[in-house]
């Protein structure tokens, strides 16, 4: 099968995906108890159940969760995501506001994680062994295991309130202005730090492996410079162990952002669906959430592009 | 203004998100007593508490370990996330479960929101009487304490009603309140004058300017120590960081039931009257009011006005074409769940009934003239009878029209507002809506909404500037205010000082929205923010012995109850839930769990409504005290009579 093929039968197949992702969404909020309304009236005594039940009518929020479902799932096929509860905003303009201010965080996470992770990964494969080797891998593991809103709370303590580099909130600038982008560098390094230790940890090892091949001796054997056998040849073939495990951290980072995002007050998806969820906004947690699958799905896909391109051996079958 | 206290939950971690799913399945297996139990000692408790609160998990277990370290209890504590609990106690059947639910509830100034909610028939299965308690010479109590001409016309009677419904509460003992929740406000220094009010929604419009209590907050960024600073040192401008920690959801007064949207809209609009931090009420946008007339009688006397309309097995009435009507009243013979139609009083309906004279108070409400919106039109009587309508079908309109019977503009500058039925409690719940523009008076439901270009216009002292979502939102001084283009002579209550400024001093209020509770902590010390609340008690000490901050501590309404039983063999015995109440170690849970960030409830009347809910709350308090201290000994007596008396089987050794 041809490449192209295997693209337009993987993106066929996102329809399905999607779809048992809205419906378990879509049930997990029901199964949860309460709705928008429940939380509004258990703040008051003096609201009677059949005022409650008025008010449910009212938001369109009475009857069984497939026949919602059915509703919901007509309006999204004609490109409705539905509003916003208690206001008249759309689902999808509040998604586009904040989408963009995640998008940055993640580039960022992404960023920081690629460049520590290969320079460090290379040198620890290297020097595989040495003491530098061994607190390499001591922080790698480290970075893997801590809780990222641990961490940036640390982060907010060393470097916020002891340093004084930075202000806890974002400056109320637009995204692209040099001082917001300046900002996204601690929650960026909060986010990315699970993935650079990721990425670290298999880039070292694979390495490690590839350096021992027979290519590899052939390659110094050539008089090749150590620095292009490494970078050139290794690294490039060591490369595609941690393409495999971009789809994985890339939605460890999506996920790590829900929490970056509360901890560094940042406006974006993450904090919205932590606030949706709370408030049982159930239109705006399904749509976050789909997007979401959506997002992790086409990182899979493109993964699977840059094998290939990577390695043409590679065919899909 | 009552609303669930749950103020750690703010920021919700993925680990609450989970938890949500996987106990949803406790709810249906959880323990039912079966009707055949024998009751035997020591008797199976099964203590219940949601785990949003850590310190009320703490001091829940403090009871348990209590109640164990007697002999006489076997004790279970359950644990629910918030949202399953509160799915689990308001089930039908969940008196019968023989459980205790521990909960933490926020009243207001009126006593009755500490009596009725837990106590009332009406209230039985939702909020909150969990535990099926009803009895009708309570609720004539509890009725007569707020409801009926004599109290209506005496408020000394009133109080002395009230006092009834506390002994009658600790004699009967159907929940033990706990304790008397506290909010912390945390400030920096340069905030000077800052007094905060019991609830946070209208912090910020009784801080920044309150003639009444000559209270009056300015920014002085070189302020040195101490704190201790009058009024009259005053200075001009200045933006005063307010730190919230949830977003405000909405700018549309009657589509707006949190505390952080409450909060930010006290800036903008204003009603009728205004409070201040003891719940005394003073005319506002009305320069005075008067009760007219009240007349003895009960919502059956609108039974001529009323319509018959369906409703289905909900109660959801049915009024077919035309969208929904204000059901202003219900006749109180009908049920809307059970039966399939109810005798219904449209606001067409009130209006004849008022015309026709059958109301149950009238109170005359005379405007201030000169009163400019931010918009330029001045305030009459026509935007007092248009708001109420905009408060029709809204989300207020069960808070508005439990009450409020009918508005009637009488001339320009002077509006009736008639009331259901003789209460006590009209003054303060008759103008409880914030006066709309004209302009905006005819918007549907949450169409006030700065980010769809409509921005909230009203009255108030600051005009809103910019709000970002999520992120902040700023107010700016109103420069034609109408008490400082009026002058304080035009409140005719008012008798402070002349030179007491007639509006805030502090030129802009940013609040910024920070959820979680340490980052906000982190904003506060790196001066990002002045002024913020809901931070964790352990954090405030460590404010509280820094030079550079000052905390202050109100009570807030809140109270932490527990219910018993009461329709549940033995729990049917009041001698056993006075034994329970002796061990709830009240001292030494304010001490311990909440590091002195509370009070110890000695009775069930919190120093907020001490005003009207009891004539002489020293006396009340040294009759009630001795019921509610820890006495283990006591408890034991106690527990050891009903074995007896009852013929249960005890198998504890003493």
């Amino acid at each position: 099968m041809s490449l192209r093929r295997f693209i337009v039968r993987r993106l066929l197949l996102i329809v399905p995906i999607l779809f048992g992702v809205s419906v378990i969404t879509f049930s997990l909020v029901h199964l949860t108890p309460g709705d928008p309304i429940s939380r509004m009236v258990a703040q008051n005594p003096n609201v009677a159940p059949a005022d409650e039940a008025q008010l449910r009518a009212q938001y369109g929020l009475d009857g069984p969760v497939w026949e919602q479902y059915l509703t919901w799932i007509g309006n999204v096929v004609t490109g409705d995501l539905g509003d916003v509860y208690g206001t008249n905003r759309t689902v999808s303009e509040v998604l586009f506001l904040r989408l963009p201010e995640t998008v940055a965080l993640g580039v960022f996470g992404w960023l920081f994680a690629l460049g520590i992770a290969i320079p460090t990964g290379v040198y620890a494969a290297v020097r595989k062994g040495t003491v530098g080797d061994t607190v390499s891998r001591v922080v790698a593991l480290s970075g893997a295991s801590v809780p990222n809103f641990w961490l940036g709370l640390l982060l907010i303590l060393a470097f916020v309130l002891w340093a004084g580099w930075w202000n806890v909130q974002p400056p109320r600038e637009p995204l692209y202005h040099p001082s917001m982008l300046w900002h996204l560098i601690l929650p960026g390094i909060t986010v990315g730090t699970a993935a650079c230790a990721s990425i670290m940890r298999v880039l070292r090892s694979s390495m490690a492996e590839e350096l021992n091949k027979e290519y590899t001796t052939a390659a110094r054997a050539k008089g090749l410079p150590e620095r292009q056998v490494v970078y050139k040849h290794v690294l490039r073939n060591s490369l595609s162990s941690v393409v495999t495990l971009v789809a994985t951290l890339t939605a460890g980072i999506v996920a790590g952002a829900i929490v970056v995002e509360v901890v560094f007050a940042w406006p974006g998806l993450g904090q919205e669906l932590v606030e949706a969820i709370h408030g049982h906004e159930i239109n705006l947690v399904v749509a976050i959430t789909l997007f979401t699958g959506l997002f992790v799905v086409l990182c899979n896909l493109l993964a699977d592009i840059i094998y290939a391109v990577l390695d043409p051996r590679i065919r899909y079958e | 203004m009552n609303q669930w206290d749950n103020r750690s939950s703010k920021a919700l971690t993925r680990r609450q998100l989970l938890s949500g799913v996987g106990s949803a399945v406790v709810v249906t297996t959880a323990g039912c007593l079966t009707e055949d139990d024998e009751v035997s000692f020591p008797l199976g408790v099964q203590l219940e508490v949601d785990t949003d609160n850590s310190d009320r998990l703490e001091w829940t277990a403090a009871i348990a370990q209590m109640m164990e370290s007697t002999g006489y209890f076997e004790v279970d504590v359950e644990e629910h996330d918030f949202d399953d609990f509160l799915e689990r106690v308001f089930e039908d059947d969940y008196p019968q479960y023989g459980h205790v639910p521990f909960l933490s509830l926020s009243g207001t100034f009126n006593p009755e929101s500490y009596c009725d909610s837990l106590h009332g028939t009406a209230n039985r299965g939702q909020c909150c009487n969990l535990n099926g308690l009803g009895y009708d010479e309570l609720d004539e109590l509890i009725d007569r304490a707020r409801f009926g001409t004599d109290v209506a016309d005496d408020p000394q009677l009133r109080e002395r009603r009230y006092d009834e419904v506390w002994h009658e509460l600790a004699e009967f003992r159907g929940s033990s309140i706990i304790t008397f929740l506290t909010e912390e406000y945390v400030r920096r220094a340069a905030v000077r004058g800052f007094s905060p009010y019991p609830f946070s929604e209208w912090t910020l419009k009784y801080a920044l300017h309150s003639p009444s209590e000559e209270a009056l907050t300015w920014v002085d960024r070189n302020a040195q120590r101490p704190a201790e600073t009058d009024w009259s040192d005053y200075q001009e401008g200045g933006t005063l960081r307010y730190g919230i920690g949830a977003n405000i959801s909405s700018f549309d007064p009657p589509y707006s039931t949190d505390t952080h949207s409450v909060a930010a809209q006290s800036l903008i609009f204003e009603g009728l009257t205004t409070m201040d931090a003891e719940g005394n009420i003073y005319p506002w946008l009305a320069k005075r009011y008067e009760a007219l007339d009240v007349q003895d009688i009960d919502r059956r006397a609108y039974e001529p006005y009323m319509t018959t309309v369906p409703t289905d097995e909900k109660g959801v009435l049915e009024f077919g074409e035309g969208g929904p009507v204000q059901a202003v009243a219900v006749h109180p013979d009908d049920d809307r769940i059970d039966d399939d139609e109810a005798r219904v009083l449209t606001p067409e309906g009130a209006a004849d009934a008022v015309d026709e004279g059958v109301y149950g108070m009238q109170y005359r409400y005379h405007l201030q003239e000169g009163v400019a919106f931010h918009n330029g039109e001045e305030l009459t009587a026509d935007h007092v009878v248009s708001t109420v309508e905009r408060y029709e079908n809204s989300d207020m309109s069960s808070q508005t029209f439990d009450s409020v019977l009918h508005v009637d503009a009488v001339d320009e500058y002077t509006v009736d507002i008639y009331a259901q039925v003789p209460d006590a409690e009209a003054e303060r719940e008759l103008p409880g809506f914030e006066i709309h523009a004209l302009e905006q008076a005819e918007l549907g439901a949450n169409e006030i909404d700065p980010l769809e270009g409509e921005a909230p216009i009203g009255t108030g002292p600051y005009e809103f500037e910019e709000f970002e979502d999520g992120q902040y939102f700023v107010a700016t001084k109103n420069d034609g205010y109408w008490l400082e283009e009026n002058g304080l002579d035009t409140l005719e209550w008012y008798d402070g000082p002349d030179g007491f400024p007639a509006g805030p001093v502090i030129d802009e209020i940013d609040i910024d929205i920070i959820s979680d509770d340490s980052t906000r902590s982190a904003a506060l010390q790196n001066g990002e923010i002045d002024v913020t609340f809901g931070l964790v008690s352990s954090t405030l000490n460590e404010y509280d012995s820094d030079d550079g901050y000052i905390v202050d501590s109100v009570q807030s309404g809140g109270y932490q109850f527990f219910q018993y039983p009461v329709t549940v063999e033995p729990w049917d015995d009041h001698r056993l839930r006075k034994a329970v109440n002796h061990l709830v170690p009240r001292e030494q849970i304010v001490d311990e769990v909440l590091d002195g960030w509370g009070e110890p409830a000695w009775t069930m009347l919190p120093e907020l409504a001490h005003g009207t809910g009891t004539a002489d709350y020293d006396a009340l308090e040294s009759e009630l005290r001795e019921k509610n201290e820890f006495d283990p000994d006591a408890a034991v007596e106690l527990i050891k009579e009903v074995i007896e008396d009852r013929g249960y089987d005890s198998s504890v050794q003493q």
